[in-house]
C-alpha cells in the first residue's frame, strides 16, 4: 500500500441488535483523512453505539468496516488501539492518583530493563507529544489535580502516545466551559491539519457548524444524511434529527415575577463528599412567577446546594426557606412545605429503575392514594395510566421497569410525578440531560407553563443553550459561591461563560443579598 | 403507541400467578435431577428413593402431619426473612430471634400462673418481644451508624445460642439431667391436632400470618413504601418514605415473627424450651424465602416443600442405607441454584443492559 486513500474509515451496511431492540440499521460511513467529522443525532440515534462497534467495544451483527482500505474486525479496543483507532469517553477513564505521564503511558508503558518502567523517557515522550501537537501540559502534574478541561488533553494526548490516526470523541465538550471547548476546537483543528481524522459525536448543533468539515446526521440507527459544512443552519440539522422542524428555544411570555419569594436560601454553607467547602455561603431568592436559572461548570456546588434545598444533605450553616417553612434535612417534610424536585441522578435518586413505571408515579402520591392503612392501588395505576398518556412517555406500560425506558421517557416520568404534586416551587436538575431534541421542548414548555401559573422554578443545568432558553433570571455558581446574578435578556452565554471559568469577579452589588438578588428582576 | 396497553387489568390474568413459578420450579427441578445423579453414584435407584421420598411424606394422614408438623417452625422463619429482604434488610439473624422468641415463652410458659385465655397470649407476646428485641439492635446500629445488619444479625444468632444456653443449663434449669428449662404450663401448651404429630395451633398462626402479610405486600400503603425501600432506598427517602423508621420497623416485625416461630417449637412441639433445640430453622428460614421469592405464599409453598423433604428424610433412613443428611444435600443444591439464578440475573442485567443511549426507543411513528 504505497499512498493513505482519502477514506481512512470506511463502514457500510453495519447493524447492531440488543435482543429484539435493533440499534443500528444498515449505517454507511466514510471518514476522511484530516477531517473533523460530526456525527449528531439524538439521544438512542445510536451514534455511541456505532462507534463502540468502531472501536471494538461492542461486536456488530452484519456489515463491512475497512480502515486505510483494508477490512478489520476487532474484537476489543486493543486492537482497535493497534490498527490506530483511539477513543475518548464521555466519562474519562483515568488515574487520578497518578501523573501526567504515568497516565499517558498506562497500558504501553516504556521499559528500562528488567521490566522497570523508564520513568524518565516517559516524562520526555509526554513533554514530546504535548509540544508536538500544542497541548500544553506539565508531565509531572498529578491528574486529580488538574482541571476537567486538562483531564481531557490527557486523555486525547494518551491516544496520540498511542500513534492514533483516528480520534473518536464522545461528548468532549459536554463538561466543558465555552473557554475550554474553544480550545478543545483549536487542538482538534490542529489535529486535522496533521493529517489526523476526528469523529466528534455531540448533540450540541452550534459546535457541529462551528468546528466540523463534514456532518453526519443519525437518527433511529440509522445515517440519514451526510453533509458538507457549508451554508448548513442549525434549523436543518436539527429538522433531520428528529425527522421533523423543532423550536430550538421554547416560546414564552414575559416573567412576570411577582414578590412572593418561595425559595429563599440564606448564607448556606455545606460540605461535599471529601469535607471540602462545596457551598461557601451562597444566598439567593426565586420568587413565584419567574424562572431562575443556575448556570455553573459541574462539580462548582450545585449538587450540595440542591440536596440541601430537597433535605438530602445537613447544611453546616445558614438556612433555607421553602414556601415560607424552614428547610430540614427531612425530604418528606420539605415536599410537604411545597417543593417538587426533578433530580439530576434519575438511576439512583429520582427513580427505580427495577420498580413498575406505575410504581414509580405513585412514590410521593401515596398519601392521595392512602384509604386508611391500604392503598387504593386501581386507582393509583388508574392515574399513572393517566399521566403515561397526558406526558406523552413512550414505549411505557404500567407495569414495565422504569429503567426499560429511553433516558428522555425516564424523565418524563419523573416530571410527571414530581409536576403533578401540588407543590408551589419547582427544582428542575439538568432537565434535559441524556434527553432527546423533541423530549427537551416539551420538557421545557410544560416548566414555562409551571412558571405562568405562578409556581417558582429553579433549574440547575450546565448546558447553557438550556439555561438561555428557560432562565428570565441566570445566576452563576463558581466554587460554591454565586458569582453573578444576571437579567437573561440582558447578557449573553460569553458573559456567562468567563463568570462560570471563574475569570470574572462578580460585581459586588449582585451577590451580596437576597433583597439585592430579588431588586434585580424589577 | 396503543393505549389498551396502559389499560389497569394484565391481559391474561393466569399469567401473573404462573411466571413467579418458573424460577423456583426450575432450581427444585435441576436439584433433584443432581440429587439423583448422587444417588445413583451411591449405588441405589434413584426412582426409587424419591418414590420413598414422596410417600413417606405425603402419602398416608400421619406422614401428611408429619410434613406439617417439619413445616410450622419454616413457616415463620421463612416470613421473617422475606419480608426483611424485601424491604431490602438483610436479616439473616432468624436463628437468633427464634431461639430468643423460644427462650421467653419457655419463661412465661412456666413461672407465670394464668388461666388458658390469658396465658398463651402473653408467651406468644413474650415470644414476639424476645426476637423482637433480638432484631432491634441491628436495626438501629444500622439506621444509626449505618453498620451493615447482616454482619449484625449473624453475630448475634451465636451470641442467642449460648445466651439461651447459660440460661437453660445454669441459671433456671429444670432439675434432672436434660439441659432444658421446666416444663411450661398446661395453661400455656398451644394445642396439638393428633396423636400422629406434634403439629399444633403453631402451625395455623403461622398460615394466618403468612396470608395476612401477603395482603399487607400487596395492598397497604406500607407493603408499598417496603416494596419501594427494597428496590431503591435514596428513591424512596427522597420520595418522602421515612426510611429509617420503616428499617426499624420491618426488622422489628420481621425478628418478632422469627420469635413467634420459637413460641411454636417451646408451646407446641416441645412443651419446655430445650437447650440448642433448633437444628437451624432460622438458616432453612433463607432458603424458603429465597425459594419463595420473599412472597409470603411462596412462603408457605416453600416451607412445605422443605417440611416434606425433612419429613421424608426419617422414612428414607429407615427405608434404605442412605442417609437423612441426603435430603439436606438436595436442599443445599436448591440454595446453590438459586443464590447462582440470582447473581446470574444480577450479572445479566449489567451485561445485557445496553448503554443507555441505545434503550429500546419508542414505537416508530414515521
Amino acid at each position: 500500500m504505497s499512498e493513505t486513500p482519502l477514506d481512512v474509515v470506511s463502514i457500510s451496511g453495519v447493524v447492531k441488535r440488543f435482543g429484539d431492540f435493533t440499534a443500528i440499521h444498515d449505517a454507511s460511513l466514510t471518514v476522511r483523512r484530516g477531517e473533523v467529522h460530526a456525527i449528531v443525532g439524538e439521544n438512542g440515534a445510536g451514534k455511541s453505539t456505532l462507534m463502540n462497534i468502531l472501536y471494538g467495544l461492542l461486536p456488530r451483527d452484519a456489515g463491512t468496516i475497512e480502515l486505510f482500505g483494508r477490512p478489520v474486525t476487532f474484537s476489543g479496543p486493543a486492537e482497535a488501539i493497534a490498527a490506530g483507532v483511539g477513543m475518548v469517553h464521555q466519562h474519562f477513564k483515568l488515574a487520578p492518583s497518578f501523573t501526567v505521564a504515568d497516565n499517558i503511558i498506562l497500558g504501553s508503558e516504556p521499559l528500562a530493563g528488567y521490566g522497570r518502567i523508564d520513568r524518565a523517557r516517559a516524562e520526555r515522550d509526554t513533554a514530546a507529544i504535548s509540544r508536538r501537537f500544542g497541548l500544553d501540559l506539565d508531565p509531572r502534574a498529578v491528574v486529580g489535580a488538574l482541571p476537567v478541561g486538562l483531564r481531557q488533553r490527557v486523555e486525547i494526548l494518551k491516544t496520540l502516545y498511542r500513534e492514533a490516526q483516528i480520534l473518536i470523541l464522545d461528548e468532549p465538550t459536554a463538561v466543558l466551559t465555552p473557554q475550554e471547548t474553544r480550545e478543545l476546537f483549536a487542538t482538534m483543528r490542529t489535529l486535522a491539519e496533521s493529517g489526523h481524522s476526528i469523529v466528534f459525536i455531540t448533540h450540541k448543533l452550534r459546535e457541529v457548524l462551528a468546528v466540523s468539515n463534514r456532518i453526519s446526521v443519525m437518527r433511529q440507527g440509522r445515517i440519514v444524511a451526510t453533509l458538507d459544512n457549508e451554508g448548513v443552519t442549525a434549523q436543518e440539522i436539527a429538522g433531520l434529527m428528529v425527522g421533523r422542524s423543532v423550536l430550538l428555544r421554547v416560546k414564552k411570555a414575559k416573567a412576570e415575577a411577582r414578590d412572593e419569594v418561595l425559595l429563599k436560601v440564606d448564607g448556606l454553607e455545606a460540605r461535599g463528599e471529601r469535607g471540602e467547602a462545596a457551598v461557601d455561603g451562597l444566598s439567593f431568592a426565586v420568587r413565584s412567577g419567574e424562572i431562575v436559572g443556575l448556570a455553573g461548570v459541574q462539580g462548582n456546588g450545585q449538587d450540595e446546594l440542591v440536596e440541601c434545598i430537597a433535605g438530602l444533605r445537613r447544611p453546616v450553616a445558614g438556612s433555607v426557606e421553602i414556601c415560607g417553612t424552614k428547610a430540614v434535612a427531612d425530604p418528606r417534610r420539605n415536599r410537604a412545605a411545597g417543593l417538587a424536585y426533578v433530580p439530576a441522578d434519575r438511576g439512583g435518586v429520582g427513580l427505580s429503575l427495577a420498580s413498575g413505571i406505575w410504581e414509580n408515579l405513585t412514590v410521593g402520591h401515596i398519601e392521595e392514594f392512602g384509604r386508611g392503612p391500604f392503598l387504593a392501588i386501581k386507582a393509583a395505576r388508574a392515574r399513572a395510566a393517566e399521566l403515561i398518556r397526558r406526558f406523552d412517555v413512550r414505549g411505557a406500560t404500567l407495569d414495565k421497569p422504569a429503567g426499560s425506558l429511553s433516558g428522555g421517557n425516564q424523565q418524563k416520568v419523573q416530571i410527571a410525578r414530581e409536576l403533578t404534586r401540588d407543590a408551589r416551587l419547582v427544582i428542575a436538575e439538568q432537565p434535559s440531560q441524556g434527553v432527546d431534541i423533541g423530549a427537551i421542548e416539551s420538557i421545557h414548555r410544560t416548566l414555562v407553563e409551571m412558571r405562568d401559573a405562578g409556581r417558582a422554578v429553579f433549574v440547575v443545568s450546565a448546558d447553557l443553550d438550556e439555561i438561555f432558553s428557560l432562565s428570565d433570571r441566570i445566576l452563576v455558581i463558581y466554587r460554591g459561591r454565586i458569582v453573578a446574578d444576571l437579567v437573561a435578556s440582558e447578557t449573553d452565554p460569553e458573559t456567562v461563560g468567563r463568570y462560570m471559568g471563574g475569570l470574572e469577579e462578580a460585581p459586588p452589588a449582585a451577590a451580596a443579598s437576597v433583597s439585592e438578588a430579588a431588586d434585580h428582576v424589577h | 403507541m396503543s393505549t389498551e396497553a396502559l389499560d389497569a387489568a394484565p391481559s391474561f390474568p393466569l399469567a401473573g400467578l404462573v411466571k413467579p413459578l418458573v424460577q423456583p420450579l426450575v432450581a427444585v427441578a435441576i436439584a433433584v435431577l443432581v440429587g439423583g445423579l448422587l444417588v445413583l453414584a451411591l449405588g441405589e435407584n434413584p426412582i426409587e428413593v424419591y418414590s420413598i421420598l414422596v410417600h413417606g411424606s405425603l402419602v398416608g394422614w400421619p406422614n401428611f402431619l408429619v410434613t406439617l408438623q417439619m413445616m410450622s417452625p419454616l413457616l415463620f422463619t421463612g416470613l421473617a426473612v422475606a419480608i426483611s429482604f424485601r424491604a431490602g434488610l438483610w436479616n439473616i439473624g432468624a436463628e437468633g430471634q427464634m431461639i430468643m422468641g423460644a427462650l421467653a415463652a419457655g419463661i412465661v410458659g412456666y413461672a407465670v400462673d394464668l388461666p388458658t385465655a390469658l396465658h398463651i397470649p402473653l408467651a406468644l407476646i413474650a415470644a414476639f418481644a424476645g426476637g423482637l428485641a433480638w432484631a432491634l439492635l441491628p436495626a438501629l446500629l444500622r439506621v444509626w451508624l449505618n453498620l451493615n445488619e447482616l454482619v449484625v444479625c449473624l453475630m448475634l444468632n451465636p451470641i442467642a445460642l449460648l445466651l439461651s444456653g447459660y440460661v437453660s443449663t445454669h441459671l433456671l434449669k429444670a432439675p434432672g439431667p436434660t439441659n432444658k428449662l421446666p416444663d411450661i404450663a398446661d395453661t400455656a401448651a398451644l394445642p396439638t391436632f393428633s396423636l400422629y404429630s406434634q403439629v399444633n395451633a403453631g402451625f395455623v398462626i403461622g398460615l394466618v400470618l403468612c396470608l395476612v402479610f401477603a395482603v399487607v405486600n400487596g395492598g397497604t400503603k406500607k407493603g408499598f413504601e417496603w416494596k419501594i425501600m427494597g428496590l431503591n432506598p435514596r428513591f424512596a427517602y427522597y420520595g418522602g418514605i421515612r426510611v429509617p423508621l420503616q428499617a426499624v420497623l420491618v426488622m422489628m416485625l420481621s425478628g418478632g415473627i422469627a420469635g413467634l416461630g420459637g413460641a411454636e417449637q417451646v408451646l407446641g412441639e416441645y412443651r419446655a424450651f430445650y437447650d440448642n433445640f433448633s437444628p437451624g430453622y432460622g438458616f432453612d428460614g433463607i432458603a424458603v424465602a429465597m425459594l419463595a421469592n420473599f412472597h409470603p405464599v411462596g412462603v408457605v409453598l416453600a416451607a412445605f416443600l422443605f417440611g416434606a423433604l425433612n419429613g421424608g428424610s426419617a422414612v428414607l433412613q429407615m427405608m434404605t442405607g442412605l442417609s437423612k443428611y441426603l435430603v439436606q444435600v438436595l436442599q443445599f443444591i436448591i440454595v446453590l441454584i438459586l443464590a447462582a439464578q440470582f447473581s446470574w440475573a444480577f450479572l445479566g442485567s449489567r451485561r445485557k443492559a445496553p448503554p443507555a443511549h441505545a434503550a429500546p426507543a419508542a414505537p416508530k411513528e414515521e
